[in-house]
């Protein structure tokens, strides 16, 4: 039976799709066999992330209706051979969504792939609910800064309370990805630091992604960072999938080595 | 800031960054405990008329307590003298 990984933050634009892109072509890459869906019913963007845009034909809404088969809506990643993608409904009505139907595809889908990686919609509506109440685990997203850790926050002590696991009394394992640090910020005591963060959550640390300029022209080409391999980020990304499947790997060391001159004068 | 400062550190200024930590553990206290227990004032009000049946109370306080694995309900009973 596959595992259900729901990547979620609570706040909008810290980075979810991006890391359900590169989580799910880098345990794909790691021999996994991986399906990427997008929740975030009438804002698709997953699709864009991946690249896969052009080829969608039927969304995650047709499959619940029961307007093709399952297998008839995956798209199947050339590039990394055991990824599949379900995209988003571009649709208005963002309360389609239903619970049956959610737990029907999640079952199916558990039963073909190793792992389901569940890109949530921001915010803690209906359609986050409908992401977590099946997630055998979540990876809550931040960035540095208060709005993102205070939704954060958030989330995570609503996520409990929304799971099945939950109330069969097992536990949502949970984690948490810093994005978007900035260490010479962070040096200058100008940005929350990953053990500020931390120490504000409460929870195990599963990735840091520096800020990484990279990442907006990969996603303008819609080639996952994941494949730029020198990349800083491409690398956390890589780190967060061998961790996710179990493997003891050192966090990345960010820091700027930095010359005595630049101590006094930068 | 000197140079002096900038090489030795001597400036002690509370930084940006630990203003937003400050900020958001002082916010986030109060969030999780509006969340935690949405029954506070309810639950104080009848503790309070069922100890008067006993006794004489001056307050009674109750304070959320919670991390990770555990939510606790801080309750302190004042007797009047």
């Amino acid at each position: 039976m596959g595992e259900v990984i729901t990547v979620t933050s609570g706040k909008g634009g810290v980075g979810k799709s991006t890391l359900s892109a590169n989580l799910a072509v880098g345990l794909a890459h790691a021999g996994k066999k991986v399906v990427a869906v997008d929740f975030d019913i009438g804002l698709r963007n997953l699709d864009m992330i991946l690249g896969l845009e052009n080829r969608i034909v039927y969304d995650v809404i047709d499959v619940m209706e029961g307007r093709c088969n399952l297998s008839q809506a995956l798209i199947h990643d050339k590039r990394a051979k055991n990824l599949y993608f379900l995209p988003a409904s571009q649709t208005n009505d963002k309360n389609i969504l239903d619970r049956e139907k959610v737990a029907k595809l999640l079952s199916d889908l558990k039963k073909e792939f190793d792992i389901i990686i569940l890109d949530s919609p921001a915010g803690i509506e209906s359609g986050f609910e409908h992401s977590i109440f099946m997630a055998d685990r979540a990876l809550i997203v931040s960035t540095p800064d208060v709005s993102a850790v205070r939704d954060a926050d958030r989330v995570i002590g609503i996520i409990d309370a929304k799971s099945e696991k939950a109330k069969a009394g097992e536990e949502v394992q949970k984690h948490v990805v810093i994005n978007r640090i900035k260490q010479d910020m962070v040096d200058k005591g100008q940005m929350l630091s990953v053990e500020d963060v931390l120490s504000i959550l409460a929870l195990p640390l599963i990735g840091i992604i520096p800020e990484d300029q990279n990442i907006i022209t990969s996603t303008n080409e819609g080639e996952p960072i994941f494949y730029s391999e020198k990349s800083p980020a491409s690398q956390a990304y890589k780190n967060i999938a061998g961790r996710v499947l179990g493997e003891d790997i050192p966090f990345m060391d960010i820091t700027e080595k930095k010359g005595i001159l630049k101590r006094i004068f930068g | 800031m000197t140079l002096f400062e900038r090489i030795f550190g001597t400036k002690k200024e509370a930084s940006s960054a630990s203003r937003a930590k400050d900020r958001l553990t002082i916010m986030l206290a109060h969030e999780r405990a509006d969340c935690a227990v949405p029954y506070l004032d309810d639950l104080q009000r009848d503790l309070l008329e069922v100890i008067k049946k006993y006794t004489q109370v001056r307050d009674i306080n109750i304070k959320t307590e919670n991390n990770q694995n555990i939510d606790m309900l801080e309750i302190e009973i004042q007797l009047d003298k």
